[in-house]
């Protein structure tokens, strides 16, 4: 559906929108063109990245799962992300019903400080947390503390990403399942949770991804352990290797694997869930 | 006070004593408790802890609880602090300038030559490099801009260079690159959600009743869309103020950004001497998240990408 399609084009408009799409294809190239690099080098034989081309090989591949180190900093980023998820998503999607329904007296200041960890540079959180738990408390710094850094900026991602959705949420739906007697619970079970399932799903999806990829807050809160992005970073300031180009197409493959994989699962699910209630 | 519904009484009366109307509407409140904690524990308090630490001493590597401003004093009397820290600001200033200025005509491509469906497209493939980690695309740039990098290579092809050059990484230039390319997404994103409300219908009208083409821009299409550009400009302006990974990686010395400094202060133990400039970073976001919160739609970004 091209606006300008089918009426007469003046030289100057025919000029102006292949500018436009040149400058989309800039852009395009301008975004993909460093992640490609990035693959197209995980390739290159030689220790030191760059050209000319030493040659093909997939050697770096074949190091990635002898390295104990790495396999840990991995194991413990799920670990972490995996948590920061369920307790985010559990508390985000709590805190949204009241954010959207209980009349709140100042909705846009209760809607700024919910944003305020967002918003602030995550290097604030880190130092700020990091100064509270370990010298008010004492704590000792761990994947725990970790897990507290990332759960207080991805909680309220999804807030806002469960809030959006129960906005446009017709509430005529949730009385009507009151009247023809469903509980309370009941009725959140039925109608309302599968409703926003999707915000849900999106809340967590990004959440486990900020915190997978999460570098600053992780730099200040994290003690001896190693999660993934503090592993890459030491990593290149050695230096620029093929193995990290190796292992960056893994992670990379990795998260939109798991993107796709999600979305296309969450489709087929309704589709699966659908089918079987027409059967029954 | 006895409660009667039209047509009889409640199906169910309330049992026992009414609540108070202000206890009712404070139980409606009980899911948001938690994240309320989380937030007050985990945010809200550690800034303000961070507030009281920056007012207090350091002697001999240990925080002594007495009341000053010399971290402040320290801070503004230094010379490479507050140049640092004016440089952080006039870094976020244009790279918000540069990705306004790429983005606009971006956004505006898409929503007025391309199909729905391929608007989905572009946009999502706008999207996808911030769900792939940030770490690595800023160690792409090095890839690209260093002195065995591609550019290097491709000009001493071209003979345009004899000898590999360093003048593209470790300086200000690469930080400013780099920085676009990480934040791009966010300013295109805002953009086109409210470019994509925007009836262009009204732009032809406004020129049919005889304004120029600049005329129509600057009088209907840019105030209608004013919340997207300033939703993109705080969305790229806020994160560079905190910015440690790129100056660190590609920033070189010259590149150095006020978070470089915190880093560099926490890790020589003097925490209140760190807490001071992370304060003035806090200071100035929240001022700016006040004073245009009425036109910020962080919902349009946070919740599409």
């Amino acid at each position: 559906m091209d606006v300008l399609e089918g009426m007469p084009v003046s030289r100057y408009a025919r000029l102006t929108r292949w500018l436009f799409r040149l400058w989309g294809l800039i852009v395009i190239a301008f975004l993909y063109l460093p992640i490609a690099f990035l693959i197209l080098f995980s390739f290159e034989d030689s220790r030191t990245i760059g050209l000319p081309w030493a040659g093909f090989s997939t050697r770096w591949y074949e190091g990635l799962p002898q390295n104990p180190q790495l396999l840990q900093a991995v194991g413990n980023s799920i670990m972490v992300a995996v948590a920061v998820a369920i307790l985010a998503t559990v508390i985000g999607t709590m805190a949204a019903f009241p954010l959207v329904r209980a009349g709140l007296r100042f909705p846009n200041a209760v809607r700024i400080l919910v944003t305020m960890p967002i918003m602030l540079p995550g290097i604030l959180i880190g130092i700020a947390l990091l100064i509270f738990l370990t010298r008010v408390f004492g704590l000792q710094l761990s994947l725990l503390t970790v897990v507290l850094g990332h759960l207080v900026f991805t909680t309220p991602y999804v807030i806002l990403i469960v809030a959006a959705r129960l906005q446009g949420f017709d509430r005529a739906l949730e009385w009507a399942a009151a009247d023809l007697g469903a509980s309370p619970p009941r009725a959140l079970r039925e109608v309302v949770l599968p409703l926003i399932a999707p915000a849900v799903m999106a809340g967590a999806l990004i959440t486990v991804t900020l915190s997978i990829d999460e570098f600053i807050t992780t730099f200040f809160l994290i003690g001896p352990q190693l999660t993934l992005p503090i592993y890459i970073y030491t990593q290149i300031k050695f230096g620029v290797t093929p193995e990290v180009n190796a292992m960056a197409t893994v992670l990379l493959i990795g998260t939109l694997g798991a993107f796709g994989i999600g979305a296309a699962a969450y489709s087929q699910g309704r589709r699966l869930l659908r089918l079987r209630r027409r059967r029954s | 006070m006895t409660v009667r519904a039209v047509g009889g009484e409640l199906a169910s009366p309330p049992t026992g004593r009414l609540l108070p109307r202000r206890l009712l509407r404070l139980g409606r409140f009980w899911p948001f408790v938690p994240a309320a904690v989380l937030l007050v524990a985990l945010f809200f308090l550690p800034l303000a802890n961070m507030v009281v630490y920056s007012f207090w001493k350091t002697v001999l590597f240990r925080i002594v609880p007495e009341w000053t401003t010399a971290n402040y004093v320290r801070f503004f009397a230094n010379e490479t602090y507050l140049r640092t820290f004016l440089k952080t600001i006039v870094m976020a200033a244009v790279v918000t300038a540069a990705g306004l200025a790429a983005a606009g005509p971006f956004a505006y491509f898409l929503v007025r030559y391309l199909s729905r469906r391929w608007q989905r497209v572009i946009l999502i493939a706008t999207i996808v490099p911030f769900w792939t980690s940030y770490l690595l695309r800023v160690y792409s740039w090095q890839i690209i801009l260093g002195e065995r990098g591609f550019l290097n290579q491709a000009l001493m092809a071209l003979g345009i260079i004899h000898e590999p050059s360093s003048i593209f990484v470790y300086n200000n230039l690469g930080v400013f690159l780099v920085l676009l390319y990480v934040y791009f997404p966010f300013a295109a994103l805002a953009i086109y959600a409210s470019l994509e409300k925007f009836d262009f219908d009204q732009l032809r009208a406004a020129q049919d009743l005889g304004a120029r083409p600049d005329q129509a821009m600057r009088r209907i299409l840019i105030p209608q869309i004013r919340p997207g550009l300033i939703t993109a400009a705080v969305f790229v302006f806020i994160p560079i103020l905190g910015e440690y990974l790129t100056p660190n990686l590609v920033g070189g010395t010259e590149g150095v950004l006020i978070s470089n400094l915190i880093v560099n202060f926490f890790r020589a133990a003097q925490i209140p001497a760190g807490t001071a400039p992370a304060l003035l970073i806090a200071l100035f976001v929240t001022v700016l998240l006040v004073v245009f919160r009425k036109y910020l739609r962080i919902d349009d970004v946070v919740t599409r990408v």
